[in-house]
């Protein structure tokens, strides 16, 4: 394996930064060429499926058509994803121009023209993720036209219509040529997602879960704003192919930090990656700003999927993969970027593991596979980070797509404590091999694709100088995370044969006899996944598997995504601000020891031979411990060997169940306070604003009432009132006589 | 503005009047009527020596004593006018003011006003006032003040009513006395008219023999050239002296007045007449008695005449 | 100069105008305070009264005539007035067989005001 390692040879800072110079000789630098028109068929697709949706639910369609309609136009648009892949990858970034939107200036001097216009670019970033993005749209949303039969008519297809907005967002967000196409894709996945998280309106968790979602990425827009308008201000542009062009700001900017001078750059574009960090913190659920994930639950389960699974959650790290080169030369921002997803991963293992519910838990292990996501870009890997988005987006999303398949088969039960043995009832064996491909993913089992994915930022965070307590971190974590995986598959799919039905099931109980008082599950038979759901699963089941070939095509630079970033701004520049400098003391440290500069090392041996086994081991022992205390000697589905270690623990299992009391902690220090300002406002608003309004409504009625008095009708008061008017007349004529005089 | 008068006292003697005026006024249970008009007097002599003492320095002036007298019965009239309980008394007392300011006008050189006023105002229109008091007034027998009624009882919000009177008065007087200062009589307006008539000279002055029949005024833009009582004139043999105007030859006040009527107001004489033609019309309609004709008296009548005619 | 003399000393326009004016005044105060309509147009004729003198008084003082002539009018116009007006008052006293002032006062704003004392 070490010898099959080849790849970057990582010797030395010095070696470093020329391997990669000659490896990528503009990296961070894209050159663009105009592409053909059909590409910006690619967003316009799925767009053109919400207008059908639309026009079905105008029309009372009843039928699964909406669904169709929308896995047609997301279809359509993976299969020009493919030939996109096809004709351009490993070329030049191809743009092409859908309409001229913004497009101003108010001088002649660089930084006095904004344009923002409805254009695509093309490059291997770009197409790494609509591929997936689209295909797994389009296999997700195959699974959804059965899983939201249920809700025939209206529902489906407004389901559907926000299904398709998203996609389109989604693309306009990572094929936007500009920072206000990827702005605008930002919001627009936002708004999709409070749609869908919202989908079931009547219940009031779900909306507040999709309030919470909106306003917690609000927080994160915040950030991302301020980034986009520094930008300008400093770039003078806003367009992706000027900003990274060969001759640009930027490419001077990582030259210098290249050659070491990081300290040359000015503060405001070390500023810039902290402002977007923020607010791909948002998007992607990280400290301090995950809190939504776990809530965003509510929404039917092939959002979850889709949207908080492989796509929009992804949306941080694709940013911060764009701006790859900006990152760079911040001496801050990797380091805050690491230090953040390495935090994230471990406190969202921690809570997950403590969790019942397993959509919940397929949640926080979201939560903490984003983490190691932003901690590989943040070590330098782009190539690893990225990796893992593709795996990870392959692997969550069949796992949930088979918690999903277990609540749509057992009337929405998804505690772990009620349902068991799955894998031993008729018809549900494909979502368990599904699920368990899925959980050997995620837990890094050898030779899987998520092994592999994770394997090379767990190496990489080694090699980078300072990164290695991350790297401790994400080893901790990955056998937590192995443990709380198995976890759900030993006590779900494994063990004595139990099931309750959910809460779903009182409901349509309730509606179909009318007794409300029976609890036991007799009469309840669980419904076995359709062939949609099962043909997704078993896809991406497939596809998860297969994925481990991405990584043995083109080893030497990476896997094939590797390959395909090298060729894009993400391109690992081999020194980042923080690694200049550190380096470059590592550097003269070592030459006075005599050493050649040496890269980190984990426990003195080289970590990119070494991090097969060490990472292997501890996933193995997270699955061996879950298999020890949640399937030996189990005989119910409610309990297991691990509830006897419950009362070791003492009070932290409990602060791990309630996920670390992080909402309250919120709730009382920024929503309490917030509230109070509101009532604050509310009262001036009536006081002081209705007041003055009604003040301007009060005083002519009051000057009225109190002048008509003096329309008595009395011959006499009105004599009285003319001879004071001409005797007040009179007066005035004096005083203005003697003034004058 | 320079004022003739210290205005402060001016005002203090005006808010004195103004008061005695209010107590003056009648009330429901009895008011100290003498007092107010006692106070009101005051108040009144007060403004009138003030002006005396200012116009010491004035120049030329007029007799002065009938003008007190006039002047004071009018003042002490016209109060007695608005406080009299009973209407027929203020009607007549009114007829005591006009004839004051008759005396007032004669003492300023307009006979003819003085003796129109008297006719026409106290002779018929105050007349016209009395016929109407009496129809629709009860009078007292004797000393039964019940019979009165209310409304002729009580002043109506005395204090309120004094005080915007008297602060219109304080305005009129700052106004007038700042503007009066300045002037001063400019001589017998006679004389002037005098000059408007050269035949009228002529004519007094053959008639006295000052002249003879051949010799003319001198006219210099269509006036007498008269000059301090005498006139030039034009001998037939062209030389030009002065000759004294007679005594006689002043010309009357009607006549100066009616000679500036068609000299330089023709038009209005007319209008004035058609004014009266109007009223007289009015006064006719208003008073009328108003039949109502019943539908069937009407129609019965439509008939009869429709047979007859 | 004595207090005699200073009295009955000259007398100047001021003076005539100080009576017009008063009498004027009192004519006002008239109007405003007594209730009985016949009384009340008495003291508009004292107005009248007030006003001629003043215009006597400027006519004398500026040997002018004009002033005379207007008051020729104004005696002119007070009588076609009179005449008028108290055709109208008998008419308004056959109606309310009062010749109060306040019995007529329809022409009023508002419900706040005190109400009229009779309806018909």
């Amino acid at each position: 394996m070490a010898g099959a390692q080849g790849g970057i040879e990582l010797h030395g800072i010095a070696e470093t930064a020329l391997s990669a110079a000659a490896l990528a000789s503009d990296a961070g630098t894209i050159e663009t060429v105009t592409g053909p028109w059909w590409t910006i068929l690619i967003p316009l697709l799925p767009l053109a499926g919400v207008v059908l949706c639309m026009f079905c639910a105008i029309a009372g369609v009843k039928t699964k058509l909406p669904a169709w309609l929308s896995v047609g136009c997301i279809g359509a648009s993976f299969v020009l994803t493919v030939l996109a892949y096809a004709m351009f990858a490993d070329g030049a970034g191809e743009i092409t121009k859908g309409w001229t939107w913004i497009d101003f200036g108010w001088g002649d001097s660089p930084g006095q023209h904004i344009t923002g216009n409805f254009s695509v670019l093309i490059d291997n970033l770009t197409l790494v993720w609509m591929l997936f993005v689209t295909g797994l749209g389009a296999l997700i949303g195959l699974y959804a036209s059965e899983y939201m039969e249920h809700d025939l008519g209206l529902g489906y297809c407004r389901f559907f219509a926000a299904f398709c907005l998203f996609v389109f967002s989604m693309a306009c967000l990572v094929m936007g040529d500009n920072l206000i196409m990827l702005f605008m894709g930002w919001e627009g996945v936002g708004l999709c997602s409070y749609l869908l998280i919202g989908y079931f309106y009547k219940k009031p968790s779900a909306v507040a879960a999709a309030k919470k979602a909106f306003i917690v990425n609000r927080i994160g827009d915040l950030g991302l704003l301020i980034g986009i308008f520094l930008t300008f201000t400093h770039f003078g542009t806003l367009e992706y192919r000027e900003l990274f062009a060969e001759g640009g700001k930027l490419a001077h900017y990582v030259a210098l930090v290249k050659a070491g001078h990081a300290g040359e750059v000015p503060l405001v574009v070390q500023l810039i990656p902290v402002l977007l960090m923020v607010g791909a913190f948002g998007k992607s659920a990280q400290l301090p700003l995950y809190v939504w994930l776990p809530d965003a639950m509510e929404g039917p389960t092939p959002v979850s999927a889709l949207i908080h699974a492989a796509t929009m959650v992804t949306a941080g790290v694709y940013l911060v993969a764009r701006f790859f080169p900006l990152f760079s030369c911040s001496a801050w921002a990797l380091p805050a970027v690491a230090w953040v997803g390495a935090l994230t991963a471990l406190l969202s293992a921690t809570i997950g593991m403590a969790q019942f519910d397993i959509k919940r838990i397929m949640a926080y292990s979201t939560v903490s596979q984003l983490g190691y996501m932003f901690c590989g870009l943040a070590v330098l890997t782009p190539a690893g980070g990225v990796f893992h988005v593709v795996t990870h987006a392959f692997f969550k999303a069949s796992l949930f797509l088979c918690c999903g398949a277990v609540m749509h088969g057992f009337a929405g039960q998804l505690d772990l404590r009620r349902v068991s043995g799955l894998m031993r009832m008729k018809g549900w064996m494909i979502v368990s091999l599904a699920m368990l491909v899925g959980c050997l993913n995620l837990s890094g089992f050898p030779f899987t694709s998520g092994y592999f994915s994770k394997d090379m930022i767990l190496a990489e965070s080694f090699v980078t100088p300072g990164m290695a307590p991350i790297g401790w971190i994400l080893l901790f974590t990955a056998g937590l995370t192995a443990y709380y995986t198995f976890r759900v598959w030993f006590r779900v799919f494994v063990g004595p044969v139990e099931y309750e039905p959910g809460e779903e099931y009182h409901d349509d109980e309730h509606h179909a006899d009318g007794h409300d008082d029976e609890h036991a599950d007799h009469g309840f038979h669980p419904h076995a996944p359709g062939w949609a759901i099962n043909t997704v699963l078993a896809t991406l089941m497939v596809a998860s598997l297969l994925a481990v070939g991405l990584n043995f095509v083109d080893r030497s630079r990476g896997g094939w995504v590797g390959h395909m970033l090298d060729d894009s701004t993400a391109a690992p520049i081999g020194a980042a601000a923080f690694v200049a400098e550190h380096g470059a003391h590592a550097a003269e440290h070592a030459e006075a020891a005599g050493e050649a500069a040496h890269h980190g090392s984990f426990l003195g041996m080289n970590p990119h031979a070494v991090m097969f086994y060490v990472s292997a081991v501890f996933g193995l022992v997270g699955i061996g411990a879950a298999f020890w205390l949640h399937y030996v000697g189990r005989r119910t589905a409610a309990t297991a060997k691990a509830d006897a270690l419950l009362p070791a623990m003492g009070p932290v299992a409990r602060w791990a169940q309630h996920k670390w009391y992080v909402d309250e902690l919120y709730d009382f220090v920024l929503v309490k306070p917030l509230w109070v300002i509101g009532h604050v406002f509310y009262l001036l608003d009536r006081l002081l604003v209705d007041g003055l309004v009604n003040l301007a409504g009060f005083v002519p009625r009051w000057t009225g009432r109190t002048l008509r008095p003096s329309q008595s009708g009395e011959l006499h008061g009105y004599a009285a009132q003319m001879a004071l008017g001409i005797a007040f007349v009179m007066i005035v004529v004096v005083v203005l006589l003697g003034a004058a005089s | 503005m320079d004022q003739l008068v210290n205005p402060f006292v001016l005002y203090g003697a005006i808010a004195l009047g103004g008061v005695g005026v209010a107590l003056a006024l009648p009330r429901r249970g009895g008011s100290p009527q003498v007092l107010g008009a006692l106070l009101a007097a005051l108040g009144g002599v007060g403004v009138l020596a003030l002006l005396g003492g200012a116009a010491s320095d004035a120049g030329e002036a007029l007799p002065s004593v009938y003008f007190y007298l006039f002047g004071a019965i009018a003042l002490a009239a016209a109060l007695r006018v608005i406080t009299h309980k009973r209407p027929v008394y203020a009607a007549l007392y009114f007829i005591l003011t006009i004839l004051s300011s008759a005396g007032l006008y004669l003492i300023l050189s307009a006979e003819f006003m003085a003796f129109a006023l008297v006719i026409v105002y106290a002779g018929a229109i105050l007349i016209t006032y009395l016929f109407v008091i009496m129809l629709a007034t009860q009078a007292p027998v004797g000393g039964d003040t019940s019979v009165l009624a209310e409304y002729d009882r009580a002043a109506r919000e005395p204090v309120w009513a004094a005080a915007a009177g008297f602060v219109l008065l304080a305005g009129l007087t700052t106004l007038l006395f700042s503007g009066a200062r300045t002037l001063a009589p400019t001589g017998n307006p006679a004389s002037l008219d005098l000059a408007a008539l050269p035949g009228t000279i002529e004519t007094a002055l053959r008639e006295d023999d000052l002249i003879g029949a051949g010799d003319k005024v001198v006219i210099e833009d269509d006036r007498a050239a008269i000059e301090y009582g005498a006139v030039q004139v034009e001998r037939a043999d062209g030389t030009v002296e002065e000759v004294e105007l007679p005594a006689d030859a002043a010309v009357s006040n009607t006549q100066s007045l009616a000679y500036d009527f068609l000299h330089n107001h023709p038009a209005t004489i007319e209008i004035a007449g058609v004014i009266l033609l109007m009223a007289m019309l009015g006064a006719t309609v208003l008073s009328r008695r108003q039949v109502i004709l019943e539908e069937e008296a009407k129609q019965a009548q439509m008939r009869a005449l429709g047979g007859a005619g | 100069m004595t207090l005699a003399t200073a009295a009955f000393g000259s007398v100047t326009l001021a003076h005539y105008l100080f009576v017009a004016s008063a009498l004027f005044t009192i004519g006002l105060v008239g109007f405003l305070t007594r209730r009985n309509l016949i009384i009340m147009f008495l003291c508009t004729e004292l107005m009248f009264q007030g006003a001629g003198l003043a215009l006597i008084a400027f006519s004398r003082f500026h040997a002018n005539y004009t002033g005379q002539t207007f008051v020729v009018f104004v005696i002119t116009v007070a009588a076609a007035e009179a005449a008028l007006a108290l055709a109208l008052v008998v008419l308004l006293f056959r109606r309310r067989e009062s010749l109060s002032a306040e019995e007529w006062r329809e022409l009023r704003g508002g419900s706040s005001c005190t109400a009229s004392r009779r309806l018909h």
